[in-house]
């Protein structure tokens, strides 16, 4: 092996690394530790509520091991590199325009989407009133009533004593001259009904009420649903495919790498577990998640989603594993490492792994678009995000039942394709940059 | 890799292929009609009629036997004997069913036309007016759609009271007599004659000879027998029907002779025809075991019918559709009151999941009718400047009727810990922004309701009023019941964390809008709803297996004279326990009891002295104490606050194709539902010609925009 003095290291490979380890780290410590939290809060925590105990282990289990996981990944990747091959395959990939765009559009998109309420939001960015500042918009800040900033009443006269309707607020500095308001670019958060008098919903675009996309049925903001849609979605789908990989992987790995009974035993058992119809168990957990003595809180109600589509995805990905290792697994450098006296950890994770995992990269965007079309037509059918959590499934399907108001359907179906779109070139980018034959072109 | 992909492709065909369509038209005609379904039984079933006939035989042998011995015997007294030759009087019962007769000899009487009491006042309804047109033309398939399909075709137990019911029981079979839907009469069904006898509680009925089921076997006299041992099974898990049929609710009925009998009711009711009118025969023929196996045996069975529609075997396609078709040479084809309705050859009932499906299908023509109670169908969907309307293809209606309303309401589970709470059930009633849903989701077209029992006339309160939404209040409430902090989230929580959070659910997809609205609402009171839409059929299961906590459904509700309140609200249909181990000593309820599954008390409100007021309503006899009674209950249901009033819709609104023909003025009075009497037609003619107009783009006729407010109240 080369060593790492010889080549210049550019600065963004040290951070996609520790993006790498801590990402990684965090999800699968995360997962483990959720689904151990779960069991120990289960049978240990006592709480008020039923079921509660069971929520506690997994948020508390998923936080700590997720951070455990996330500090360990980030020491594990620090120092890091990647070999040469890789570094040209990347600089390869920085050369195909088209798919290096799509990266950047889709990438920054989502940055956005991840500090949304600053862009999209009920909450004001900045409030200054009796020559007090507040930050509403921000995280863990104190949630004020309308009666602390003066209004009585709200504009059905009932009593201010809840959370205070920040567009009625900025209404009444302008009326009195007593404040001063920043909005966010779109005033409204996904969930909130804006009705008003003499309007019926759905009603079109409207740039002076800041409707750029018009509201739904229940007066709801379109692009807010679009935009927090994309988010959860984009989310639900990265996570997915992290974890579709690492539990792939690693079963791939073992299979290949030790071949004979372990092979055939696991491969049976693959088989077995892929025949289990993947929507017919949805349907039947989300049936019975409903009929449960508690209530879960809708993270929880997502992440019940996530694990069944994960459990169910994992299979496909351990056949490329697979035979990949088993091509890997005679070559001399691995009998060497063997002779040396590694154990199969150790030469299954560093040395056969980066050898194998270009093949899987080349997956990745295909995954996600995968997971992105799986949970819109979950919810679509109904079996999906719990409500009313915004989604593209809900908007395209109110779309499809509200065709008088186009712009619903419109929306949903410009934003879905642009997504997938932008996904797929970056795929086809991934893919020819990781092509061992040079010359193949996708045009 | 391909595989997921694949994965995601069928998914992606699932809904392709729920968007396709119920385009399979064709039909099955009735195999072998008119003749009794004996022929086509498998050999073991033969043998099992074999071993049934024998025991039969030796169960008349020893009920003769015993007769002779003048012992317990219900079916003959002593100077009857020997006037019993007709057949339909032989009671060709499984030993177990004559044993249960034998042993209630007091509630099955047999006797002879001598005993019928003398000075009977004999109504026959015949100065009533028919409401059917004369006009209506025989013919045609009638196209509806249901929204999943049923569980069973059982007419009860588990189950068994789902939506299709209504097809196969509720607006098909023949009762005894039928209330007059257009005035206060009764007119004749079953029963050609009967006369009311308030001082005994008894009603005589003389039968029509001529009635059949659709099996063609005649309906006998003993099938009334049957039914109150039917009813009274345990194996039929319906502890509704066990209580409404009871011995202590139905104390006798007598055989005079095989075309008249009497039935008698605990109580001289105001309406004490209706309560006897609703013994329907049971066709003893069909039920061959009713055990433990019933439930599951007559899952998917289609029990023979006095009513002019059958489900056949063969129309019935799993999951998709079933076609109800015309009983051949149906007995009351001819009959007054009968004639001139009924009159599409056949109903088909296709499955379609999918509601935005439901009006595309319906704007092809492949389902006859839409309803358009929702604004957003009337307004928008299906404005008056919609091309079908415009060109007179498409005419939409709205009826005005009189009639109680569907309870459309949330109902709190109150034996949930925190909802037993009553400051906490009374702070959500406050909670709860109906105005606003009734202003913007439903554009002011319907109206609130009010209480637990709205449209009874002097019956409901003339006072009560759903408590308004209100968030001082529903913060008082709350902060009573110990929730005084406010959650990072806006969401109340006690001083230990515990979030004021609830399942909030239901079955109607339609009225997602509706929740969504709630739940935003309820926000700015501090309460935490989490919404779970759920297919019909899982949603009934769930609110009937108590295993809710605020639920949104409407339970239909019979024409009636005053409303009823066991069912929704006594104890016995909250908790299994026995009555006594309810409550404690001072009359509180007991904490830690067991739900009661399969009944209707949604609310599982049990409250000693309400308890107490139902039961003397139940056996109140006089109409102003009736009323009283009602009043109070009414105002208790409200102060227990488990119920929280909906909307109610004074009207139906209906989009028809201009094929399906109706009488003057739409339908009767005391129709719920568009086609419930049958009243309409299909003119098939006139169906190919809108159709190819449509096809070719030419109008069929001036657009027709119809308001029968004749019924209308203030």
């Amino acid at each position: 092996m080369k060593k790492p003095e010889t080549v210049r290291r550019p600065k963004w490979e040290g951070i996609l690394w520790l993006g790498v380890g801590g990402i990684g780290g965090f999800v699968l410590l995360g997962g483990i530790g959720g689904f151990l939290g779960g069991l120990l809060g289960l049978i240990f925590i006592e709480s008020a509520e039923p079921g509660a105990g069971l929520v506690d282990g997994v948020r508390n289990g998923f936080t700590f091991c997720g951070t455990a996981g996330a500090i360990a990944g980030i020491v594990w990747s620090r120092g890091r590199g990647f070999n040469p091959q890789t570094m040209r395959k990347l600089k390869r990939f920085h050369s195909i325009k088209r798919g290096y765009w799509s990266f950047l559009i889709l990438g920054a998109a989502f940055a956005i989407s991840l500090v949304g309420p600053l862009v999209v939001g009920s909450r004001a960015l900045v409030v200054i009133h009796d020559g007090k500042l507040h930050l509403p918009a921000l995280p863990f800040s104190a949630k004020n009533s309308g009666q602390d900033f003066g209004l009585a009443q709200d504009k059905d006269e009932q009593e201010y004593t809840y959370e205070v309707d920040y567009r009625e607020l900025k209404a009444h500095f302008e009326d009195t001259g007593k404040g001063f308001m920043l909005m966010p670019f779109i005033p409204y958060n996904p969930n909130e009904n804006d009705f008003r008098e003499g309007v019926t919903h759905p009603a079109s675009p409207n740039w002076q009420q800041r409707h750029l996309l018009g509201t739904d049925r229940t007066g709801r903001d379109v692009l807010a649903r679009l935009f927090y849609g994309f988010r959860i979605t984009m989310l639900f789908a990265l996570v997915f495919a992290l974890m579709v990989y690492l539990i792939g992987v690693v079963v791939g790995c073992v299979m290949g790498y030790f071949g004979g009974w372990t092979d055939l035993l696991g491969q049976r058992a693959v088989e077995v577990w892929q025949n289990i119809p993947f929507l017919y168990m949805v349907i039947i957990i989300v049936a019975a998640v409903s009929d449960l003595p508690f209530n879960l809180p809708i993270w929880f109600r997502i992440s019940i989603l996530l694990s069944i589509m994960v459990l169910f995805s994992w299979t496909s990905m351990t056949y490329y594993m697979r035979t990949s290792v088993f091509r890997e697994k005679a070559r001399d450098y691995v009998a060497a490492a063997q002779l040396l006296g590694a154990g199969p950890s150790r030469i299954i994770f560093n040395h056969l792994l980066p050898n194998t995992i270009s093949t899987l990269v080349t997956f990745l965007p295909f995954t996600v678009a995968m997971a992105i079309t799986s949970i819109t037509a979950l919810d679509y059918l109904n079996f999906g995000l719990p409500k009313p959590t915004p989604s593209w499934g809900e908007l395209l399907q109110q779309g499809v039942a509200n065709l008088q108001a186009p712009w619903i359907v419109l929306s949903a179906f410009v934003a879905m394709v642009t997504v997938l779109t932008l996904v797929t070139f970056i795929g086809e980018a991934i893919r020819e940059a990781f092509d061992p034959k040079k010359f193949t072109t996708y045009e | 890799m391909k595989r997921m992909i694949w994965k995601s492709h069928l998914l992606l065909g699932t809904l392709l292929l729920l968007a396709q369509g119920c385009n399979k038209k064709e039909l099955k005609r009735p195999e072998g009609a008119g003749s009794p379904s004996n022929q086509n039984q498998s050999p073991i079933s033969m043998d099992e009629e074999e071993v049934r006939k024998l025991a039969r035989v030796f169960a008349q042998e020893l009920a003769a036997e015993l007769a002779r011995q003048g012992t317990s015997l219900a079916t003959t007294t002593n100077e009857d004997k020997g006037t019993l030759a007709s057949p339909a009087l032989r009671l060709n019962s499984a030993p177990e069913v004559l044993d249960f007769y034998n042993s209630n000899p007091e509630h099955f009487t047999i006797t002879n036309p001598s005993n019928l009491p003398e000075n009977l006042k004999w109504e026959s309804g015949a100065d009533l007016e028919e409401f059917a047109s004369p006009n209506a033309k025989r013919g045609g398939t009638f196209m509806e759609y249901m929204p999943d399909f049923p569980r069973t075709l059982r007419l009860l137990g588990p189950d068994g009271n789902g939506s299709f019911r209504s097809y196969i029981l509720d607006y098909n079979a023949v009762s005894l007599v039928d209330t007059h839907p257009e005035n206060d009469g009764y007119y004749p069904g079953l029963a050609k004659e009967w006369a009311v006898d308030k001082s005994n509680n008894t009603v005589y009925f003389r039968l029509d000879p001529e009635a059949k089921y659709s099996d063609g076997n005649p309906v006998k006299a003993t099938d009334y027998f049957f039914c109150l041992y039917f009813m009274r099974s345990p194996h039929i898990q319906a502890p509704w029907y066990n209580d409404f049929y009871s011995t202590e609710k139905y104390p006798n009925i007598t055989i005079f002779d095989e075309h008249t009998i009497s039935i008698t009711y605990y109580k001289s009711k105001p309406d004490l025809l209706e309560k006897c009118a609703a013994i329907r025969p049971i066709p003893e023929h069909f039920y061959k075991e009713l055990d433990e196996q019933w439930v599951e045996d007559y899952q998917f069975e289609f029990e023979p019918t006095t009513g002019p529609y059958e489900v056949l075997k063969e129309n019935v396609r799993k999951g998709e559709s079933i076609t109800l078709t015309r009983v051949p040479n149906w007995w009351a084809d001819k009959k007054r009151f009968f004639r001139y309705r009924y009159n599409p050859d056949a109903i088909k009932v296709t499955v379609v999941r999918e509601l935005a499906k439901v009006f595309e299908l319906f704007t092809k023509g492949e389902l006859d009718w839409h309803g358009l109670g929702l604004p957003e169908f009337w307004y928008d969907k299906l404005p008056d400047e919609h091309p079908l309307v415009a060109n007179g293809h498409v005419e939409k209606l709205q009826f005005y009727n009189d009639v109680p309303r569907p309870t459309w309401a949330l109902r709190l589970n109150s034996s949930h810990p925190i909802l037993s709470n009553k400051d906490i059930r009374l702070g959500l009633n406050h909670a709860m922004n109906f105005e606003v849903v009734i202003n913007e989701v439903f554009r002011g077209d319907y109206d609130r309701m009010r209480s637990v029992a709205d449209g009874y006339g002097p019956r409901s309160h003339p006072k009560i009023r759903a408590r308004e939404f209100s968030v001082e209040k529903a913060r008082e409430y709350f902060a009573l019941a110990g929730y005084t902090n406010t959650g990072e989230d806006g969401i109340l929580q006690t001083p230990e964390g515990k979030r004021l959070s609830f399942s909030f659910s239901t079955g109607y997809k339609r009225l997602e809008d509706v929740m969504t609205v709630l739940k935003e609402e309820a926000r700015k009171a501090g309460v935490d709803l989490q919404i779970e839409m759920l297919e019909s059929t899982s949603a009934f299961k769930k609110v009937s297996e108590k295993k809710h906590e605020i639920h949104l459904v409407a339970l239909n509700v019979s024409v009636e004279m005053y409303p009823r309140f066991w069912e929704p609200y006594h104890s016995d249909n909250a908790y299994k326990e026995p009555k006594e181990e309810r409550y404690d000593e001072q009359g509180h309820l007991r904490s830690g009891l067991t739900p009661k599954p399969v009944t209707n008390n949604f609310t599982l409100l049990a409250d000693k002295e309400v308890d107490d007021l139902i039961e003397k309503y139940r056996v109140s006899e006089d109409l102003g104490e009736i009323t009283d009674l009602s009043h109070k209950l009414i105002e208790k249901i409200h102060d227990y606050g488990a119920y929280i009033p909906g909307w109610v819709r004074p009207w139906y609104r209906v989009g028809q194709w201009r094929w399906v023909k109706y009488p003057k003025g739409y339908n009767v009075k005391e129709s719920r539902e568009p086609f419930e009497f049958h009243i309409h037609w299909i003119d098939t003619e006139e169906k190919k010609r809108i159709l190819d107009n449509v096809a070719s783009g030419q109008k069929s006729g001036e657009p027709a925009i119809n308001i029968f407010d004749q019924h209308k109240l203030d």
